[in-house]
């Protein structure tokens, strides 16, 4: 290849590029959304401030888009079919796969992207939902049902002005006025969320002179949170948890007697003692399980998570220095206004020292001093695979589980390391240790596949090495090569 | 013969000589355009893709020997494809794009047969042609990503997925089929560069693999609302 004839024409298309930035010419990629976003978000502003000429201005300009390509509806048809049949039974999934598929077949349908929206709403995918059902009213602006629908995408993100402007079109453009009424008294008496009520109420008293439908419902009531779990009473299979008593006002000075509170509601570990186990450090008698879990119980933490004034979240940890500094994932502290941590017998209050999103890392700061903490393990190679492996963490709440596995796989994900390891972790697992049978760490219990079963993964302990809440002096390593 | 009416006789040899090589020169070059414009695409770069797109789209569009016996050709192929007669429909697209070498749909084709048939050099060499004389062409920087992701080439994979959203006559429908791949797709080269390029275009995207969510001990409840509290429209 000629060399210099071809460095010519890279120059020629990197000055082509430069000037067409400089004269504006660009297109703006990704636009088709925002301007009918655009549109959309006029019409919602402008039907709260019930300028009816406004809105009705802003549905001819939308109206007059340009329409995208039609789609084949015939393919779509069975498709919809089925994610209606699959919506009215909840199967959520189902129908998003299935609305999904005749969304693809035939995207200018207004009913398939309106009931996609509304699936993703269901599914409490608020983002995509407001995205499909934007693009919804952009095929059919005077579709009610969108609009009906996207205000409760806003009431559930707590944006009461946009829903009151979403219903009130929703009612404008109702071809069934009395009925959509009635569908926005009941958001607005009996929707447990706040923003979808306030939008609703308003929503019925700014359309009341023009429907004449009877007065709209006063005040606004308080929210009232869902029903605890009780023991034995959920659909699910929890372990049995009491109810909580009422918690007092988390501030610093009580927070470790909310913290008893709580922990005085969960499942208690198993007691060494009470089992007849040796004490910490004897041989294993050909099963390492009962040594790593006696020498690693002390050493794992319960992390308690306050949000107003109430426990909000819990899951693990690990002690990684002897001056109490705790390993977690940064998804269970995230949003947590106080801390509260149990390593053993021991409790502490708890500050967030430092924190990752990518990856899902943080440090604790606590009080806990301690002779003895966990070793990071750095290996993260191939023989790794087929390692036994220990899981202890409190999923959903029960203290001390512990669990054993192998090593899986490696796997690499948005490039964060990860180990998959069979070990059986749930809620209440994450930011636990992930341990070998020479007791050091080689992993964070952070995520599980919603499919299949045992695939789960824990962020390598090398990636915890490399990530910057690892704090070389304090935490020690095992280097590589030692698995 | 003197040397006034040797020159162009010397330089109409030189040219004949060198046409092989300005041709494979030209092949080499929009390769390399195009594989610009997917490095570009995967670091969001968009004035740089447009510039290589620019590039591409300044080439002289190349002249067709026999357009009809090309659109014949084609037809073919498109019955022998809608047949799965791959074999007989690759060679019918082939020669339409021998007859017609601005046929990108031919040459398109052609690689999505490649890639059907696990011949992913020659899928990739096809479809960076279509796209070489298309460089806007969504479809073929679809199936060019699905090529990189078999190969196992996540960068290309996310480049070339990335510019099927960019150019997307949809781009709605893109988003949905990009979020069915990220969701849905089993092989994880695909299923990643698709979950990146939606991040890439910030938009909404839930990875497969999602932290277990931490629970509510003894039910403290945080949230307002009830898991299911819409009312159907």
């Amino acid at each position: 290849m000629n060399f210099p004839s071809f460095t010519r024409s890279l120059a020629l298309a990197l000055a082509l590029a430069l000037a067409l930035a400089l004269a504006g010419a660009l297109p703006a990629v990704a636009g088709q959304y925002e301007t009918i976003d655009y549109y959309v978000q006029q019409m919602i502003a402008l039907a709260s401030a019930a300028d009816e000429a406004g809105v009705l201005t802003f549905r001819e300009q939308m109206e007059n888009l340009p329409r995208p390509e039609p789609g084949d509806a015939r393919q779509a048809h069975p498709f919809n079919q089925h994610g209606q049949e699959r919506l009215a039974g909840g199967q959520l999934k189902e129908a998003l796969a299935a609305f999904r598929q005749a969304f693809i077949a035939d995207p200018t349908d207004p009913e398939i992207a309106g009931a996609l929206g509304l699936t993703y709403l269901r599914s409490r995918r608020f983002k995509e939902a407001e995205r499909l059902l934007v693009y919804a009213l952009s095929l059919a602006p005077a579709r009610s049902a969108s609009w009906l629908t996207l205000g409760q995408v806003y009431g559930q993100q707590g944006d009461a002005r946009r829903a009151t402007g979403a219903f009130a079109n929703a009612h404008r453009f109702a071809q069934d006025r009395p009925q959509v009424a009635e569908q926005l008294r009941q958001l607005a008496t009996a929707d447990p969320a706040d923003a979808i009520r306030i939008g609703a109420l308003q929503a019925l008293r700014a359309a009341r002179p023009a429907s004449a439908a009877p007065p709209a419902p006063s005040p606004v009531l308080p929210s009232q949170p869902a029903a605890p779990v009780r023991p034995g009473t959920g659909s699910t299979s929890l372990p049995a948890a009491p109810v909580a008593p009422e918690r007092p006002t988390t501030a610093t000075d009580n927070l470790l007697g909310s913290l008893k509170q709580s922990l005085a509601t969960l499942a208690q570990p198993a007691d060494p003692v009470t089992t007849g186990s040796a004490a910490p450090g004897t041989a294993d008698n050909g099963n390492p399980g009962q040594r790593i879990y006696r020498r690693s119980l002390p050493l794992t933490c319960l992390i308690v998570t306050f949000q107003d004034g109430k426990t909000a979240n819990l899951g693990s940890g690990l002690l990684v220095s002897r001056d109490g500094l705790v390993i977690t994932n940064n998804h269970v502290i995230d949003k947590a206004e106080n801390l509260a941590v149990r390593c053993g017998d021991r409790e502490s209050v708890a500050r967030v020292r430092k924190r990752s999103r990518e990856p899902d890392l943080a440090s604790l700061a606590t009080s806990l001093k301690s002779v003895d903490s966990f070793v990071l393990n750095q290996t993260y190679n191939q023989d790794l695979i087929g390692l036994d492996v220990f899981v202890i963490g409190n999923p959903y709440g029960l203290e001390g589980t512990f669990s054993t596995g192998v090593i899986s796989g490696l796997r690499e994900i948005d490039g964060v390391r990860y180990i998959q390891i069979s070990a059986p972790i749930s809620p209440g697992n994450s930011g636990g240790p992930v341990i070998l049978r020479d007791g050091s760490v080689i992993g964070v219990a952070t995520m599980g596949l919603k499919v299949g079963q045992n695939l789960n993964f824990a962020i390598a302990a090398a990636e915890v090495i490399s990530s910057p809440i690892f704090e070389a002096k304090q935490m020690q390593i095992r280097r590589t090569g030692t698995p | 013969m003197n040397a006034v009416c040797r020159m162009p006789a010397l330089l109409l040899a030189a040219w004949i000589a060198a046409t092989p090589a300005v041709l494979a020169q030209d092949s080499e070059r929009n390769r390399y355009y195009v594989q610009q414009m997917i490095e570009m695409a995967a670091t969001d770069n968009e004035q740089g893709v447009v510039g290589m797109q620019r590039m591409l789209e300044q080439n002289p569009r190349p002249a067709a020997p026999d357009p009809a016996a090309a659109r014949a050709a084609f037809q073919r192929g498109l019955t022998l494809f809608g047949q799965e007669g791959l074999d007989a429909a690759l060679a019918a697209f082939q020669q339409a794009s021998r007859d017609d070498p601005g046929n990108a749909d031919a040459v398109n084709y052609a690689g999505l047969i490649y890639r059907k048939m696990g011949r992913f050099p020659e899928a990739e060499t096809a479809l960076q042609q279509a796209l070489a004389l298309e460089p806007s062409r969504a479809v073929a920087w679809f199936q060019l990503a699905q090529v990189y992701g078999l190969e196992n080439d996540a960068d290309r994979a996310l480049g070339a997925l990335a510019n099927t959203y960019r150019f997307a006559q949809n781009q709605m429908r893109a988003e949905e089929i990009l979020r069915n791949i990220a969701e849905n797709e089993a092989a994880d080269i695909l299923r990643n560069a698709a979950l990146k390029t939606l991040r890439l275009f910030h938009l909404p995207a839930e990875a497969v693999i999602v932290p277990p969510l931490p629970t509510n001990p003894g039910g403290i409840v945080p949230m307002n609302s009830a898991p299911n509290p819409i009312h159907t429209p």
